[in-house]
């Protein structure tokens, strides 16, 4: 019987696990064994279900700096960095993605995405919705008029008893929201920092001094006062039941022995912390593998600040290299365990950058703006084939001009690579038909 | 097309481009405009080619009508400048977008029918009348509007507005109405939108289709910078005799309006909610904190009819409500102390709790905030001005806090649903021009400095695109002029504040109204336009009117919600009014805000939070800026100051609050606390009965059922009494009827 231990020392809470305090320890472990058994057994004959990490990279990441350089362009719009060979004969990235490079055989890259919605607050809705925003929003807006991929996958696909369907980190995206799912499809956000020694995923293990019995007691006592009233029909959007889904939630992630594991990141061999990076992304990296691992279907890292407005050069020096390390490591480690089959990973955030370089007045450094004409997705695994460049934008970068594809055809890729039907029809509490993706045609090439 | 037609069209179009040109020339020879159509025959510019490239979407935000426009060619935001779009598409680029000779074969129109590789796609179809319109105005040689040519006034929506029934469709016309008196059908280039798809929808065609839902919802129609709206409801189907409304008590106007409105709906109100269940929700709205036990045993011991009021009377007098409502506006005003300096954000603080102390009346309220001067270490209210420092950041949060308009749209470019243009921003930016500062300026991330604020009697404010220099001019109505040598702001105020400026009480009423009814008439709060409609007008404007009557007494405004019968609905529905979700027919459930929920845990738990910068046994709501740490705060939600204001705190509820209050090590600590309530309790004389009984007051503020204190006794029997009375406690706080105001 192997015993682990959650981030603060204390034993395993396996007992709690089904709420059977009475049950001895070691039958509990059976259980949990056998149960877990059985589920591969069943899944068994069908394909594995895939998994997504998708890399958020809020703010409109350049196409042009990471995969879709244009040497031949002039100056003014190729920018100072050069472009660099990969593995596949004539596709070259941007000279600070050399890892990525190297492992350019395992990526397919889409370069030919575009859409109209050229502010944050619509770009981020478009892209993480696959709908565009009903009415117009600003570009400040963090707006939800569509359940997101990562609340749609956790309501399609949920998760391993105790664990959410649907991880956000080290926060919600702008538009990632469940909308009309309801908040049991909001992302579980864990926003403490795990390249911190003392990384814990705060208030999910019980406060010292408690016992696990008391806990226990102390949740039956709760249920025999809990007597206020629910408003069943949810027309009438009776906020309760949001607390009593978060409740649920809650004491699920306190006893549940696989949450516990998979945020235990500190049992990682420091090998393997350091190849993703010791910074908080690369960690989060490392988490969302862990998470995956664990059965999560969809985990989003956030990565913030590539709205490069300014100084778009100096920034990205800094700043590419360890991320396009922390995803190289991360593809590589998942393909090593052999899960990358069975886990996408994607790359993007709500648009591209304009093609000619330009210095904001107020600005000494100069940068590229908003431009939703194009833009670069990289995908790697849950079966997509690797080593291919699907479309193309023109040779300034301005507009995809080969191959043109929507946000609604990257949703509905994501989708599809889940095993969830892109083009299914919900219906919202007031009972309005809503198409999960108004066009759910997937990206061919990608679908392997 | 067959070749040799398009050459022929070519020739034809180079005469009568040249005639127009003669004729452009000879402007005498024009040919009278006519009564029915205000054109000659000849499409126009302004009239006839922007409205199809607006309905087009070719001057869409994401499209050309971006600021910097897309692949060089920018015009202006759905076509609200037309002397910017016109040189755009006949001069600029030396005219290659446009080839009168041959139409047909101009940039403008091969790129718009996609004849050639375009971005956005093929708008125009070739063989569409506003591709014919388009071409005939290119071989007519691009005429504009000329200057007696009739303007757009206006649009109407016809047929006029009216209740729907399930499935019902109508098909909406749009006629533009223009400053000859003559009109047009423009249905097919109007844009449409519904604020309620679900509830009715449109077509692009402008035609509405009721759903299944019953509700209200309200049609926009847009066309060329001008706007219409057509409200319509879909009652529930068997409608209720009107003797059961006849027979609803009324306490005072607010309940006759939303009675009037429920008849319309056909919905029927919830029962009055139990007096525990008021008792406790009047504590909450009006201080912010629970009824002490004894509290709650005299008060519903009391046998007087009129306690309910005479109870609202008495807490509106407590010292709590000054802090209680000052956070409101804290929350709305506060800067960040790493901008402004901490002693400017505490002396803010400290004047906003000063107002609410003395009741300052609102329009004083607001008056002394949009004037303020001097030092900001001596008056709070200038700390608006060290926070916000230009004209335009000034006006934008002045016209949303104050007035209810959002104007950030309109600071680069027209606001897209609503009348405000940059001309309108900056005019009313205009009277923020002349303040001058003097002292230590911002010095982030300390900033410790005084700064004075005053009236430097000269600054001006221009136009962003045309350089005009912009004389100060309220949004609308009037206002009187601004004397030689008195601060602009003056003029504001009194215009804002004035009995005749219908926003000013609307915005603030309806703010209040939401505060205790968990949603405004209008919603969100602080959006009021045409298109953004109150779910009962009536009621928002008799409000309005009442809250002018008492003098922007917002007590008395209070009282008078507090006690309508409306307010003491129960929450629990009935079968008619279980979908209402706006009309108040029942009351609506809201978690309690973080300060509320953590000072009431520490009343409970009798163990006090220690906040930094704060004396000892300070409650949260005391806090003075959001900067102070606290955990529990940070995950129940509170305003980021480093947001542009207004920032909200939203009501949800997550996951991180339930595993906080149910494992928070701060929390625990509170429960098993050897100084605390459940340790006191336990030693007492008590009996496991009365220690029940104790604590269902301190958490509900109600008396325990009896099979629920029979339950809860029994706890007694298995555990000692401290861990009965904690594990009681910890079970009762992690309840929703804890965590809810019902």
């Amino acid at each position: 019987m192997a015993v682990h231990r959650n981030c603060q020392g204390m034993t395993r809470r396996d007992s709690l696990q089904l709420g059977l305090a009475a049950l001895g320890c070691g039958g509990l472990v059976d259980l949990l064994r056998l149960s877990g058994q059985a589920a591969q057994e069943a899944g068994e004959g069908t394909r594995k279900p895939v998994n997504c990490i998708l890399i958020w990279m809020d703010g409109g990441p350049t196409h042009f700096e990471t995969f879709d350089p244009k040497p031949e362009a002039p100056l003014e719009i190729r920018g100072e960095f050069e472009a660099i060979e990969t593995r596949l004969p004539s596709v070259h990235f941007s000279e600070h993605m050399p890892r990525l490079a190297g492992i350019a055989d395992k990526l397919a890259i889409v370069r030919s995405v575009c859409h109209n919605q050229g502010n944050h607050g619509a770009g981020n809705h478009y892209m993480m919705t696959g709908a565009p925003p009903r009415i117009p929003v600003g570009c400040g807006a963090f707006v939800s008029f569509h359940p997101s991929l990562g609340s749609v996958a956790a309501y399609e696909r949920g998760a391993p008893r105790g664990l959410p369907g649907y991880f956000s980190m080290p926060s919600m995206s702008r538009s990632g929201g469940p909308n009309f799912l309801g908040a049991k499809y909001a992302p579980f956000v864990v926003s403490d920092d795990p390249n911190r020694d003392n990384f814990r995923v705060r208030d999910v293990a019980l406060p010292e001094g408690l016992t696990d019995d008391r806990f226990i007691g102390r949740r039956d006592l709760r249920g025999m006062v809990d007597r206020l009233p629910r408003i069943d029909d949810r027309a009438a959007g009776d906020p309760v039941h949001a607390l009593d889904e978060y409740y649920r939630q809650g004491y699920d992630l306190v006893t549940s022995v696989r949450a516990q594991k998979a945020f235990d990141i500190q049992s990682e061999p420091d090998s393997v912390r350091e190849a993703y990076g010791r910074n908080p992304f690369g960690q989060r990296a490392l988490l969302a593998r862990r998470l995956v691992e664990a059965g999560v279907p969809f985990v989003t890292l956030y990565d913030g600040g590539w709205d490069h407005h300014s100084d778009i050069f100096g920034g990205l020096r800094k700043r590419l290299p360890r991320f396009e390390s922390t995803i190289a490591s991360l593809i590589l480690d998942l393909d090593e365990r052999g899960l990358l089959d069975t886990t996408l990973v994607v790359a993007l955030g709500e648009f591209g950058r304009t093609p000619k370089i330009s210095t904001l007045s107020g600005q000494s450094k100069p940068g590229r703006d908003h431009w939703a004409n194009a833009m670069s997705i990289l995908f790697a695994g849950g079966g997509t084939p690797g080593g291919q460049v699907v479309g193309a934008t023109d040779r300034s970068g301005y507009a995809a001009v080969e191959r043109m594809l929507s946000p609604e055809n990257f949703v509905s890729t994501v989708y599809q690579k889940l095993g969830i039907d892109p083009g299914k029809i919900y219906h919202t509490p007031q009972g309005r038909p809503v198409h999960l993706v108004s066009d759910p045609t997937p990206i061919a090439e990608l679908m392997g | 097309m067959p070749r040799h037609l398009v050459s022929w069209l070519g020739l034809l179009a180079a005469a009568l481009w040249c005639a127009g040109l003669v004729r452009a020339e000879s402007p005498d020879t024009r040919p009278p405009v006519g009564d029915a159509d205000p054109l000659d025959g000849t499409p126009r510019f302004e009239l006839d080619v922007l409205p199809i490239l607006t309905a087009a979407g070719c001057n869409a935000g994401a499209c050309h009508g971006k600021a910097r426009g897309q692949n060089g060619f920018a015009l202006s935001l759905l076509g609200f400048d037309p002397d910017f779009d016109y040189a755009a598409i006949v001069k600029d680029a030396r005219g290659r977008r446009l080839f009168p000779a041959a139409p047909d074969n101009s940039l403008l129109l091969r790129k718009a029918a996609a004849r050639v590789p375009h971005g956005g796609g093929r708008r125009l179809p070739p063989d569409s009348p506003h591709y014919a319109t388009l071409g005939a105005w290119i071989v007519a040689g691009m005429p504009r509007n000329r200057p007696d040519d009739p303007e757009l006034v206006r649009i109407e929506l016809s047929p006029s507005q009216r209740v729907m029934t399930q499935g019902d469709e109508e098909q909406l016309a749009v006629t533009a109405c223009y400053s000859d008196g003559s009109t047009r059908d423009v249905t097919a280039l109007a844009d449409f939108q519904s604020s309620e798809a679900a509830i009715a929808a449109v077509g692009r065609e402008g035609r509405v289709a009721a759903g299944e839902l019953p509700g209200q919802a309200t049609i926009m129609a847009r066309y060329m910078g001008q706007i219409a709206t057509w409200d319509t409801a879909i009652p529930l189907p068997h409608p209720v005799d009107r003797a059961v409304y006849d027979s609803l008590p009324r306490h005072n106007f607010i309940d006759e309006l939303v009675w009037r409105k429920l008849a319309q709906m056909g919905v029927t109100p919830s029962e009055p909610a139990a007096d525990s269940t008021f008792l406790r929700r009047v504590y909450l709205d009006a201080i912010g904190r629970l009824p002490t036990p004894g509290e709650v045993r005299a008060w519903l011991a009391d046998a007087d009819p009129q306690k309910r009021d005479r109870l609202v009377d008495a807490l509106l007098e407590r010292d709590e409500y000054a802090d209680y409502w000052a956070n409101k506006w804290a929350d709305l005003l506060r800067p960040n102390p790493y901008r402004v300096g901490i002693k400017a954000t505490f002396s803010l603080d400290e004047w906003l709790r000063d107002a609410f102390r003395r009741n300052l009346s609102y329009d004083q309220f607001v008056r002394r905030l949009v004037t303020a001067r001097g030092s900001t270490w001596r008056n709070g209210a200038v700390t608006l001005f060290r926070d916000r420092r230009g004209p335009d950041e000034i006006t934008t949060s002045v016209s949303q806090l104050f007035l209810g308009i959002r104007l950030e749209c309109a600071k680069c470019h027209q606001h897209p649903f609503e009348v405000w243009g940059q001309k309108d921003f900056y005019s009313l930016a205009a009277y923020f021009a002349q303040i001058e500062r003097k002292g230590t300026g911002l010095s982030p991330p300390i900033s410790g400095g005084e700064e004075i604020v005053f009236h430097g009697g000269k600054g001006t404010v221009a136009h962003p695109l045309t350089g005009e220099l912009l004389d100060p001019r309220p949004l609308f109505g009037e206002a009187r002029p601004v004397e030689p040598g008195e601060d602009p702001r003056e003029a504001l105020a009194d215009w804002m504040t004035s009995d005749d400026n219908p926003y000013f009480a609307r915005a603030a009423v309806n703010r209040i109204w939401a505060e205790l009814m968990g949603r405004g008439l209008v919603d969100p709060v602080d959006d009021l336009r045409a298109t953004n409609p109150p779910s009962n007008p009536a009621l928002l404007a008799a409000l309005a009117d009442e809250f002018r009557r008492l003098g922007y007494d917002q007590k008395a405004l209070l009282r008078t919600m507090m006690t309508s019968y409306v307010y003491g609905l129960s929450s629990l529905a009935n079968e008619r009014n279980v979908a209402d979700t706006r009309s108040y027919s029942r009351h609506y459930r809201q978690r309690l805000g973080a300060e509320v929920l953590l000072d009431a845990i520490c009343d409970i738990t009798q163990v006090p939070e220690t906040f930094a910068a704060m004396p000892p046994e300070s409650r949260a709501m005391e806090i003075w800026t959001h900067r102070v740490g606290s955990l529990f705060l940070d995950a129940f939600g509170r305003p980021d100051e480093n947001q542009d204001p207004p920032c909200e705190r939203t009501p949800d509820t997550t996951v991180v609050q339930t595993l906080h209050m149910m494992n928070a090590p701060s929390l625990h600590a509170k429960v098993i606390s050897d100084a605390g309530r459940a340790a006191a309790l336990a030693a007492s004389d008590k009996t496991p009965a009365e220690i029940v009984e104790e604590l269902y007051l301190l958490v509900y503020a109600r008396y325990p059922a009896a099979d629920e204190a029979q339950a809860a006794v029994s706890v007694f029997d298995e555990r000692s009494r401290r861990e009965a009375a904690e594990d009681l406690l910890w079970a009762l706080l992690n309840t929703p009827e804890f965590i809810f105001k019902d």
